[in-house]
Protein backbone atom coordinates (compact mmCIF):
# COMPACT_ATOMS: atom_id res chain seq x y z
CA UNK A 1 0.00 0.00 0.00
CA UNK A 2 1.34 3.41 -1.18
CA UNK A 3 0.38 6.53 1.19
CA UNK A 4 1.17 9.91 -0.54
CA UNK A 5 3.17 11.89 2.15
CA UNK A 6 4.12 14.63 -0.37
CA UNK A 7 1.92 15.90 -3.23
CA UNK A 8 2.83 17.57 -6.35
CA UNK A 9 2.04 20.87 -4.84
CA UNK A 10 3.97 20.45 -1.66
CA UNK A 11 6.39 18.90 -3.46
CA UNK A 12 7.06 22.24 -5.61
CA UNK A 13 6.96 24.42 -2.24
CA UNK A 14 9.76 21.99 -0.90
CA UNK A 15 11.96 23.02 -3.86
CA UNK A 16 11.05 26.45 -4.02
CA UNK A 17 11.82 26.89 0.08
CA UNK A 18 15.11 25.01 -0.83
CA UNK A 19 15.90 27.53 -3.46
CA UNK A 20 15.71 30.41 -0.99
CA UNK A 21 17.72 28.68 1.61
CA UNK A 22 20.42 28.35 -0.94
CA UNK A 23 20.08 31.67 -2.20
CA UNK A 24 20.02 32.65 1.68
CA UNK A 25 23.03 30.63 2.87
CA UNK A 26 25.22 31.09 -0.13
CA UNK A 27 24.73 35.18 -0.25
CA UNK A 28 23.29 34.85 -3.82
CA UNK A 29 24.68 32.53 -6.43
CA UNK A 30 27.97 33.35 -7.69
CA UNK A 31 30.35 30.40 -7.88
CA UNK A 32 27.42 27.86 -7.69
CA UNK A 33 27.11 24.50 -9.34
CA UNK A 34 24.85 22.28 -8.92
CA UNK A 35 25.25 18.14 -9.21
CA UNK A 36 22.55 15.95 -9.19
CA UNK A 37 22.40 12.42 -7.96
CA UNK A 38 21.04 10.28 -11.21
CA UNK A 39 18.35 9.63 -11.61
CA UNK A 40 15.76 11.80 -9.58
CA UNK A 41 18.41 13.76 -7.99
CA UNK A 42 19.59 15.16 -11.56
CA UNK A 43 15.68 16.30 -12.07
CA UNK A 44 15.59 17.84 -8.75
CA UNK A 45 18.75 19.75 -9.82
CA UNK A 46 17.72 21.10 -12.68
CA UNK A 47 14.25 21.96 -11.17
CA UNK A 48 16.38 24.08 -8.77
CA UNK A 49 18.76 25.44 -11.33
CA UNK A 50 15.62 26.94 -13.41
CA UNK A 51 14.30 28.57 -10.66
CA UNK A 52 17.34 29.85 -9.40
CA UNK A 53 17.49 31.31 -13.07
CA UNK A 54 14.26 32.43 -12.85
CA UNK A 55 15.45 34.54 -9.93
CA UNK A 56 18.41 35.36 -10.70
CA UNK A 57 18.72 35.95 -14.24
CA UNK A 58 21.42 34.11 -14.72
CA UNK A 59 22.53 30.21 -15.46
CA UNK A 60 24.15 27.91 -12.74
CA UNK A 61 25.54 24.97 -14.30
CA UNK A 62 24.43 21.36 -13.56
CA UNK A 63 26.45 18.01 -13.33
CA UNK A 64 25.01 14.53 -13.01
CA UNK A 65 27.01 12.00 -11.08
CA UNK A 66 25.91 8.60 -11.81
CA UNK A 67 25.22 5.93 -9.10
CA UNK A 68 26.19 2.24 -9.37
CA UNK A 69 24.61 0.15 -6.63
CA UNK A 70 25.63 -3.68 -6.27
CA UNK A 71 25.07 -6.73 -4.31
CA UNK A 72 26.74 -9.42 -2.93
CA UNK A 73 24.74 -11.98 -1.24
CA UNK A 74 27.11 -14.01 -0.47
CA UNK A 75 30.17 -12.53 1.05
CA UNK A 76 28.33 -9.84 2.79
CA UNK A 77 25.18 -11.35 4.34
CA UNK A 78 22.48 -9.71 2.14
CA UNK A 79 23.71 -6.25 2.84
CA UNK A 80 24.14 -3.79 0.26
CA UNK A 81 28.22 -2.83 -0.58
CA UNK A 82 28.75 1.16 -0.62
CA UNK A 83 27.69 2.05 -4.20
CA UNK A 84 29.98 3.92 -6.24
CA UNK A 85 29.47 7.37 -7.60
CA UNK A 86 30.98 8.72 -11.00
CA UNK A 87 31.09 11.87 -12.33
CA UNK A 88 28.79 10.98 -15.42
CA UNK A 89 28.39 14.05 -17.44
CA UNK A 90 30.10 16.93 -15.58
CA UNK A 91 31.53 19.26 -17.94
CA UNK A 92 32.88 22.02 -15.90
CA UNK A 93 35.40 22.52 -13.91
CA UNK A 94 34.37 22.04 -9.62
CA UNK A 95 37.84 23.42 -8.14
CA UNK A 96 37.17 26.56 -6.21
CA UNK A 97 33.26 26.33 -6.82
CA UNK A 98 30.42 25.92 -4.21
CA UNK A 99 28.87 22.87 -4.69
CA UNK A 100 24.80 21.84 -4.18
CA UNK A 101 25.10 18.18 -4.04
CA UNK A 102 21.24 17.30 -4.76
CA UNK A 103 19.86 13.67 -4.13
CA UNK A 104 15.91 12.34 -4.05
CA UNK A 105 16.16 10.49 -0.60
CA UNK A 106 18.60 10.69 2.42
CA UNK A 107 18.96 7.39 4.08
CA UNK A 108 21.97 5.63 5.15
CA UNK A 109 24.56 8.16 3.79
CA UNK A 110 26.61 6.25 1.70
CA UNK A 111 25.77 7.15 -1.78
CA UNK A 112 26.23 10.80 -0.31
CA UNK A 113 29.76 9.46 0.70
CA UNK A 114 30.52 8.23 -2.13
CA UNK A 115 29.49 11.35 -4.34
CA UNK A 116 31.79 13.45 -2.04
CA UNK A 117 34.36 11.31 -3.08
CA UNK A 118 33.64 11.92 -6.75
CA UNK A 119 33.32 15.41 -6.47
CA UNK A 120 36.64 15.53 -4.60
CA UNK A 121 38.63 13.44 -7.14
CA UNK A 122 37.35 16.27 -9.92
CA UNK A 123 39.00 19.50 -7.70
CA UNK A 124 39.51 21.10 -4.70
CA UNK A 125 35.23 22.79 -4.21
CA UNK A 126 35.31 25.89 -1.80
CA UNK A 127 32.30 24.13 -0.10
CA UNK A 128 30.15 21.28 -1.11
CA UNK A 129 26.11 21.34 0.74
CA UNK A 130 23.34 18.86 0.13
CA UNK A 131 20.14 19.48 -0.45
CA UNK A 132 17.81 16.43 -0.60
CA UNK A 133 13.85 16.16 -0.99
CA UNK A 134 13.06 13.31 1.83
CA UNK A 135 15.38 13.34 5.00
CA UNK A 136 14.28 9.39 6.32
CA UNK A 137 16.50 9.01 8.77
CA UNK A 138 19.05 5.70 9.80
CA UNK A 139 21.66 7.07 8.37
CA UNK A 140 25.11 4.71 8.57
CA UNK A 141 27.57 7.53 8.39
CA UNK A 142 28.01 11.31 9.96
CA UNK A 143 26.30 13.08 7.19
CA UNK A 144 23.66 15.13 7.39
CA UNK A 145 21.77 17.51 4.64
CA UNK A 146 21.83 20.98 4.73
CA UNK A 147 18.65 21.63 3.26
CA UNK A 148 15.59 19.09 3.28
CA UNK A 149 12.39 19.15 1.18
CA UNK A 150 10.63 16.96 4.24
CA UNK A 151 11.84 14.69 6.84
CA UNK A 152 9.98 12.09 7.57
CA UNK A 153 10.59 10.01 9.87
CA UNK A 154 10.58 6.21 8.69
CA UNK A 155 10.81 2.52 9.89
CA UNK A 156 13.62 0.32 7.69
CA UNK A 157 10.42 -1.71 6.78
CA UNK A 158 9.21 1.18 4.60
CA UNK A 159 10.36 2.39 1.45
CA UNK A 160 10.09 5.44 0.12
CA UNK A 161 9.39 6.19 -3.25
CA UNK A 162 9.78 9.28 -5.20
CA UNK A 163 8.29 10.28 -8.30
CA UNK A 164 9.11 13.19 -10.68
CA UNK A 165 7.53 14.46 -13.70
CA UNK A 166 9.94 13.91 -15.97
CA UNK A 167 10.43 10.29 -16.07
CA UNK A 168 7.56 9.12 -13.67
CA UNK A 169 4.80 10.94 -15.40
CA UNK A 170 3.73 13.11 -11.48
CA UNK A 171 5.34 14.93 -8.79
CA UNK A 172 5.12 12.76 -5.03
CA UNK A 173 6.85 11.32 -2.66
CA UNK A 174 5.15 7.87 -1.57
CA UNK A 175 5.84 5.43 1.70
CA UNK A 176 5.49 1.84 0.58
CA UNK A 177 5.03 -1.03 3.04
CA UNK A 178 6.77 -4.19 2.41
CA UNK B 1 -36.89 53.11 0.32
CA UNK B 2 -35.75 56.83 0.77
CA UNK B 3 -34.21 58.87 -1.84
CA UNK B 4 -30.79 59.73 -0.82
CA UNK B 5 -27.61 61.43 -3.15
CA UNK B 6 -24.18 60.54 -2.97
CA UNK B 7 -22.00 63.58 -3.23
CA UNK B 8 -18.68 63.46 -4.16
CA UNK B 9 -15.52 66.05 -3.34
CA UNK B 10 -14.82 67.10 -6.79
CA UNK B 11 -18.66 68.78 -6.70
CA UNK B 12 -21.00 65.76 -8.17
CA UNK B 13 -24.01 64.52 -6.88
CA UNK B 14 -25.81 61.38 -7.80
CA UNK B 15 -29.45 60.21 -6.81
CA UNK B 16 -29.94 56.99 -5.15
CA UNK B 17 -31.90 55.17 -3.18
CA UNK B 18 -30.91 54.60 0.29
CA UNK B 19 -30.58 51.09 2.33
CA UNK B 20 -28.79 49.90 5.69
CA UNK B 21 -28.12 52.61 7.73
CA UNK B 22 -30.26 56.05 7.04
CA UNK B 23 -27.39 57.91 9.22
CA UNK B 24 -25.05 60.79 6.55
CA UNK B 25 -21.75 59.06 6.31
CA UNK B 26 -18.25 60.52 4.65
CA UNK B 27 -15.17 58.97 3.17
CA UNK B 28 -12.66 58.04 0.67
CA UNK B 29 -14.59 56.66 -2.28
CA UNK B 30 -12.96 53.82 -3.46
CA UNK B 31 -14.11 51.19 -6.15
CA UNK B 32 -13.64 47.36 -5.83
CA UNK B 33 -13.95 45.04 -9.03
CA UNK B 34 -14.64 41.53 -7.44
CA UNK B 35 -17.70 39.36 -9.35
CA UNK B 36 -18.24 37.86 -5.82
CA UNK B 37 -17.46 38.06 -1.81
CA UNK B 38 -19.17 41.81 -0.82
CA UNK B 39 -20.07 40.12 2.52
CA UNK B 40 -15.86 40.15 3.13
CA UNK B 41 -15.86 42.91 1.54
CA UNK B 42 -17.74 45.09 3.31
CA UNK B 43 -16.69 43.33 6.67
CA UNK B 44 -12.53 44.06 5.54
CA UNK B 45 -11.08 46.44 7.84
CA UNK B 46 -8.91 47.75 5.36
CA UNK B 47 -11.99 49.57 3.93
CA UNK B 48 -12.25 51.89 7.10
CA UNK B 49 -13.54 55.12 5.99
CA UNK B 50 -13.73 54.61 3.01
CA UNK B 51 -17.03 54.39 0.80
CA UNK B 52 -16.69 50.80 -1.13
CA UNK B 53 -18.01 51.24 -5.30
CA UNK B 54 -19.42 48.28 -6.44
CA UNK B 55 -18.68 47.60 -10.11
CA UNK B 56 -20.17 44.13 -9.61
CA UNK B 57 -24.00 45.24 -10.92
CA UNK B 58 -26.30 43.24 -8.63
CA UNK B 59 -25.05 42.88 -4.92
CA UNK B 60 -26.62 41.46 -1.88
CA UNK B 61 -28.10 38.38 -3.68
CA UNK B 62 -26.89 35.53 -1.39
CA UNK B 63 -27.51 38.03 1.74
CA UNK B 64 -25.30 37.56 4.85
CA UNK B 65 -24.31 34.60 6.23
CA UNK B 66 -21.98 33.41 9.38
CA UNK B 67 -19.30 32.03 7.37
CA UNK B 68 -17.77 34.82 6.04
CA UNK B 69 -17.09 37.68 8.51
CA UNK B 70 -13.82 39.22 8.16
CA UNK B 71 -14.45 41.43 11.20
CA UNK B 72 -16.94 41.45 14.01
CA UNK B 73 -17.35 44.89 13.77
CA UNK B 74 -16.74 46.43 10.04
CA UNK B 75 -15.84 49.92 9.95
CA UNK B 76 -16.57 50.68 6.26
CA UNK B 77 -18.25 53.96 5.50
CA UNK B 78 -20.62 52.77 3.29
CA UNK B 79 -21.57 51.12 0.17
CA UNK B 80 -22.66 51.91 -3.02
CA UNK B 81 -24.52 49.59 -5.94
CA UNK B 82 -26.24 49.66 -8.68
CA UNK B 83 -29.34 47.27 -8.13
CA UNK B 84 -29.31 45.82 -4.67
CA UNK B 85 -30.80 42.78 -5.07
CA UNK B 86 -34.51 41.74 -3.99
CA UNK B 87 -34.21 38.34 -2.87
CA UNK B 88 -33.00 39.98 0.69
CA UNK B 89 -31.99 36.15 2.77
CA UNK B 90 -30.04 33.15 1.92
CA UNK B 91 -31.70 30.03 1.76
CA UNK B 92 -29.86 29.60 5.50
CA UNK B 93 -32.81 32.61 6.10
CA UNK B 94 -30.07 34.76 8.41
CA UNK B 95 -29.56 38.21 7.54
CA UNK B 96 -30.16 40.39 4.37
CA UNK B 97 -27.73 42.69 3.44
CA UNK B 98 -30.10 45.51 3.90
CA UNK B 99 -30.63 44.30 7.94
CA UNK B 100 -26.41 43.90 8.37
CA UNK B 101 -26.10 47.29 7.23
CA UNK B 102 -28.51 48.80 9.15
CA UNK B 103 -27.24 46.31 12.50
CA UNK B 104 -23.59 48.19 11.81
CA UNK B 105 -24.91 51.54 11.10
CA UNK B 106 -23.61 51.47 7.51
CA UNK B 107 -25.16 53.06 5.14
CA UNK B 108 -25.73 51.88 1.41
CA UNK B 109 -27.18 53.77 -1.70
CA UNK B 110 -28.45 51.76 -4.77
CA UNK B 111 -29.62 52.87 -7.86
CA UNK B 112 -25.86 54.33 -8.50
CA UNK B 113 -24.43 54.42 -12.05
CA UNK B 114 -21.68 52.67 -10.56
CA UNK B 115 -20.17 52.38 -13.75
CA UNK B 116 -19.76 56.06 -14.47
CA UNK B 117 -17.84 56.56 -10.83
CA UNK B 118 -15.39 54.09 -11.49
CA UNK B 119 -14.48 55.56 -14.53
CA UNK B 120 -14.05 59.13 -12.87
CA UNK B 121 -12.48 58.07 -10.11
CA UNK B 122 -10.04 56.34 -12.58
CA UNK B 123 -9.27 59.56 -13.09
CA UNK B 124 -9.33 61.78 -10.24
CA UNK B 125 -7.84 59.27 -8.03
CA UNK B 126 -9.27 58.46 -4.71
CA UNK B 127 -11.41 61.45 -3.34
CA UNK B 128 -13.98 61.89 -0.70
CA UNK B 129 -17.55 61.87 -0.85
CA UNK B 130 -20.28 61.20 1.41
CA UNK B 131 -24.01 59.59 1.09
CA UNK B 132 -26.91 62.65 2.11
CA UNK B 133 -30.63 62.93 1.88
CA UNK B 134 -30.08 66.04 0.66
CA UNK B 135 -27.24 67.65 -1.92
CA UNK B 136 -27.27 71.32 -1.13
CA UNK B 137 -24.43 73.36 -0.39
CA UNK B 138 -24.91 72.60 2.77
CA UNK B 139 -23.63 68.75 2.26
CA UNK B 140 -21.26 70.12 0.22
CA UNK B 141 -19.11 72.54 2.63
CA UNK B 142 -19.76 69.25 5.47
CA UNK B 143 -17.72 67.33 3.11
CA UNK B 144 -15.16 69.65 2.30
CA UNK B 145 -14.89 70.66 6.14
CA UNK B 146 -14.68 66.67 6.96
CA UNK B 147 -10.76 65.51 8.11
CA UNK B 148 -10.56 61.67 7.49
CA UNK B 149 -8.44 60.26 10.47
CA UNK B 150 -5.07 59.09 9.15
CA UNK B 151 -5.26 56.79 12.82
CA UNK B 152 -7.00 53.50 11.19
CA UNK B 153 -5.13 51.43 12.29
CA UNK B 154 -4.86 52.76 15.54
CA UNK B 155 -8.77 52.18 15.43
CA UNK B 156 -9.15 49.13 13.95
CA UNK B 157 -6.11 47.31 15.42
CA UNK B 158 -6.82 45.07 18.70
CA UNK B 159 -6.50 47.12 21.87
CA UNK B 160 -5.17 43.93 23.96
CA UNK B 161 -3.59 40.85 23.05
CA UNK B 162 -5.48 37.62 22.84
CA UNK B 163 -5.24 33.92 22.08
CA UNK B 164 -6.40 31.35 19.31
CA UNK B 165 -5.11 28.67 21.15
CA UNK B 166 -4.28 25.23 18.86
CA UNK B 167 -1.66 22.51 19.08
CA UNK B 168 0.73 23.36 16.41
CA UNK B 169 3.28 26.17 15.42
CA UNK B 170 3.70 28.89 18.10
CA UNK B 171 2.83 32.37 15.98
CA UNK B 172 2.54 35.67 16.57
CA UNK B 173 -0.10 37.95 14.49
CA UNK B 174 1.21 41.65 14.59
CA UNK B 175 -2.96 43.22 13.83
CA UNK B 176 -2.89 46.44 11.79
CA UNK B 177 -6.17 45.75 10.95
CA UNK B 178 -6.52 42.18 10.83
CA UNK B 179 -8.79 40.04 8.14
CA UNK B 180 -10.20 37.03 9.38
CA UNK B 181 -9.01 35.07 6.53
CA UNK B 182 -5.67 34.86 8.18
CA UNK B 183 -6.62 34.05 11.51
CA UNK B 184 -9.14 30.93 9.47
CA UNK B 185 -5.64 29.47 7.28
CA UNK B 186 -3.67 29.57 10.27
CA UNK B 187 -6.17 27.67 12.33
CA UNK B 188 -6.68 25.51 9.39
CA UNK B 189 -2.99 24.71 10.13
CA UNK B 190 -3.01 24.13 13.36
CA UNK B 191 -0.98 26.61 14.23
CA UNK B 192 -1.34 28.33 17.42
CA UNK B 193 -2.10 32.38 17.72
CA UNK B 194 -1.32 35.12 20.10
CA UNK B 195 -2.90 38.05 18.47
CA UNK B 196 -1.22 41.42 19.36
CA UNK B 197 -1.96 45.43 18.77
CA UNK B 198 -0.06 46.97 15.89
CA UNK B 199 2.05 48.69 18.28
CA UNK B 200 3.83 45.39 19.90
CA UNK B 201 7.51 45.83 20.66
CA UNK B 202 9.80 43.12 19.46
CA UNK B 203 10.93 42.78 22.68
CA UNK B 204 7.44 41.16 23.88
CA UNK B 205 7.28 39.05 20.76
CA UNK B 206 10.12 37.74 21.20
CA UNK B 207 8.85 36.96 25.18
CA UNK B 208 6.35 34.51 23.20
CA UNK B 209 8.79 32.69 21.89
CA UNK B 210 7.19 32.31 18.59
CA UNK B 211 7.89 30.32 16.03
CA UNK B 212 6.90 33.04 13.18
CA UNK B 213 5.72 35.93 13.07
CA UNK B 214 2.83 37.26 10.37
CA UNK B 215 2.52 40.83 9.69
CA UNK B 216 -1.70 41.47 8.96
CA UNK B 217 -3.24 43.03 6.68
CA UNK B 218 -4.56 46.68 7.22
CA UNK B 219 -6.18 50.34 6.46
CA UNK B 220 -4.50 53.45 5.49
CA UNK B 221 -1.16 54.32 4.80
CA UNK B 222 1.92 53.07 5.84
CA UNK B 223 3.64 56.57 6.67
CA UNK B 224 0.87 56.99 8.73
CA UNK B 225 2.89 54.47 10.92
CA UNK B 226 5.33 55.74 13.81
CA UNK B 227 8.99 54.48 12.85
CA UNK B 228 8.84 52.51 16.12
CA UNK B 229 7.15 49.51 13.83
CA UNK B 230 9.65 49.47 11.25
CA UNK B 231 12.17 49.12 13.61
CA UNK B 232 10.21 46.06 15.02
CA UNK B 233 10.39 44.69 11.79
CA UNK B 234 14.12 44.71 11.19
CA UNK B 235 14.78 43.13 14.55
CA UNK B 236 11.86 40.63 14.48
CA UNK B 237 13.09 39.63 10.60
CA UNK B 238 16.56 38.85 11.92
CA UNK B 239 15.21 36.42 13.91
CA UNK B 240 11.85 34.79 13.18
CA UNK B 241 10.26 33.41 10.03
CA UNK B 242 8.48 36.58 8.91
CA UNK B 243 5.29 36.70 6.65
CA UNK B 244 3.79 39.84 5.88
CA UNK B 245 0.70 41.09 4.13
CA UNK B 246 -1.03 44.04 2.27
CA UNK B 247 0.21 47.01 4.72
CA UNK B 248 2.09 44.46 6.09
CA UNK B 249 4.19 43.71 3.17
CA UNK B 250 4.21 47.75 2.14
CA UNK B 251 5.68 48.09 5.80
CA UNK B 252 8.20 45.10 5.18
CA UNK B 253 9.23 46.99 2.04
CA UNK B 254 9.95 50.16 4.20
CA UNK B 255 11.53 48.71 6.47
CA UNK B 256 14.49 46.90 4.12
CA UNK B 257 14.58 50.73 2.54
CA UNK B 258 12.15 50.16 -0.88
CA UNK B 259 10.19 53.50 -1.45
CA UNK B 260 6.45 52.72 -1.28
CA UNK B 261 4.38 55.24 -3.39
CA UNK B 262 0.59 55.98 -3.38
CA UNK B 263 -1.25 54.59 -6.66
CA UNK B 264 -3.23 57.25 -8.68
CA UNK B 265 -6.09 55.58 -7.48
CA UNK B 266 -6.49 52.38 -5.12
CA UNK B 267 -6.76 48.71 -6.51
CA UNK B 268 -9.29 46.89 -5.46
CA UNK B 269 -10.61 43.46 -7.08
CA UNK B 270 -9.56 39.69 -7.85
CA UNK B 271 -9.01 40.46 -11.91
CA UNK B 272 -5.11 40.76 -12.34
CA UNK B 273 -3.28 37.92 -13.30
CA UNK B 274 0.26 37.75 -10.82
CA UNK B 275 3.13 35.83 -12.18
CA UNK B 276 5.44 34.56 -9.01
CA UNK B 277 8.67 35.24 -10.92
CA UNK B 278 10.47 31.57 -9.12
CA UNK B 279 8.11 29.22 -11.35
CA UNK B 280 7.02 31.41 -13.75
CA UNK B 281 3.05 30.17 -12.89
CA UNK B 282 0.26 33.04 -13.11
CA UNK B 283 -2.07 33.12 -10.21
CA UNK B 284 -4.98 35.35 -9.21
CA UNK B 285 -5.56 36.65 -6.16
CA UNK B 286 -8.17 39.05 -4.31
CA UNK B 287 -6.30 42.76 -4.31
CA UNK B 288 -7.41 46.16 -2.33
CA UNK B 289 -4.35 48.42 -2.28
CA UNK B 290 -3.90 52.13 -2.24
CA UNK B 291 0.06 52.52 -2.52
CA UNK B 292 2.28 50.05 -4.47
CA UNK B 293 5.95 49.17 -3.75
CA UNK B 294 8.35 50.94 -6.64
CA UNK B 295 10.20 47.87 -8.31
CA UNK B 296 13.25 50.76 -8.96
CA UNK B 297 13.55 51.33 -5.23
CA UNK B 298 14.00 47.54 -4.59
CA UNK B 299 17.90 46.54 -3.22
CA UNK B 300 18.95 44.09 -5.00
CA UNK B 301 21.49 43.00 -2.47
CA UNK B 302 18.90 42.78 0.21
CA UNK B 303 15.46 41.74 -1.36
CA UNK B 304 14.10 39.44 -4.12
CA UNK B 305 10.84 40.51 -6.28
CA UNK B 306 8.90 37.45 -6.17
CA UNK B 307 5.50 38.13 -7.35
CA UNK B 308 4.44 41.01 -9.93
CA UNK B 309 1.24 42.47 -11.02
CA UNK B 310 0.55 41.84 -14.85
CA UNK B 311 -1.65 44.74 -15.41
CA UNK B 312 -0.06 47.49 -13.24
CA UNK B 313 3.43 46.08 -13.05
CA UNK B 314 3.28 46.71 -9.05
CA UNK B 315 5.93 44.69 -7.10
CA UNK B 316 3.01 42.01 -5.56
CA UNK B 317 6.00 40.35 -3.65
CA UNK B 318 9.37 40.27 -1.74
CA UNK B 319 11.57 37.77 0.01
CA UNK B 320 14.78 38.65 2.22
CA UNK B 321 18.42 37.56 0.96
CA UNK B 322 19.49 36.96 4.41
CA UNK B 323 16.27 35.86 6.58
CA UNK B 324 13.46 33.69 6.32
CA UNK B 325 11.41 36.73 5.91
CA UNK B 326 8.74 37.22 2.73
CA UNK B 327 5.46 39.13 1.78
CA UNK B 328 2.81 39.52 -0.41
CA UNK B 329 1.01 42.98 -1.30
CA UNK B 330 -2.19 40.75 -2.23
CA UNK B 331 -4.67 38.79 0.24
CA UNK B 332 -3.48 34.89 -0.17
CA UNK B 333 -6.11 33.76 2.50
CA UNK B 334 -8.87 33.95 -0.90
CA UNK B 335 -11.39 35.13 1.59
CA UNK B 336 -13.20 36.29 -0.68
CA UNK B 337 -11.16 36.03 -4.31
CA UNK B 338 -9.15 33.11 -6.18
CA UNK B 339 -7.86 30.19 -3.96
CA UNK B 340 -4.32 30.03 -6.38
CA UNK B 341 -2.23 31.32 -3.44
CA UNK B 342 -3.92 29.50 -0.86
CA UNK B 343 -0.49 27.65 0.08
CA UNK B 344 1.64 30.58 0.88
CA UNK B 345 -0.03 30.09 4.56
CA UNK B 346 1.93 25.88 4.01
CA UNK B 347 5.01 27.68 3.03
CA UNK B 348 4.81 29.73 5.78
CA UNK B 349 4.26 26.91 8.14
CA UNK B 350 6.85 24.87 6.50
CA UNK B 351 9.63 26.61 6.66
CA UNK B 352 8.82 27.13 10.55
CA UNK B 353 9.14 23.32 10.79
CA UNK B 354 12.07 23.10 9.07
CA UNK B 355 13.36 25.20 11.76
CA UNK B 356 11.84 23.58 14.45
CA UNK B 357 13.39 20.13 13.46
Amino acid sequence: MAKVVVDAMAMQRALTRITYEIIEHNKGIDDLVILGIKTRGVYLAQRIASRLQQLEGSEVPVGELDVTMYRDDIEHDGKENDPTVTAGSVTFPVAGKKVILVDDVLYTGRTIRAALSAIIDMGRPESINLAVLVDRGHRELPIRADFVGKNIPSSQKERIRVSVEEIDGRDAVEILHK
Amino acid sequence: MAERYLILEDGSSFKGEGFGSSATTTGQVVFNTSMTGYQEIVTDQIYHNQIIVFSQPTIGSTGINHDSYESILPTAKGMVVRDLASISKNRQRRLSLDQFLKQNNIPGISGIDTRYIIRKLRKTGTIKGSIVDVDDDHAFDQLHATVLTNQQVAQVSTPKPYPNPNTGSNVVVIDFGLKNGILRQLSKRDCNVTVLPWSATAESITNLDPDGVILSTGPGSPFDLPETVLDMIREIQSKVPLFAIGLGHELFALANNATVTPMLSEHHGANHPIRQIITNQIIFAAQGQGYAIDAKSVDREKLIITYVDLINGTVQGLRHRDFPAFSVQFFPDAAPGPDDSLDIFDEFTEIMSTREE
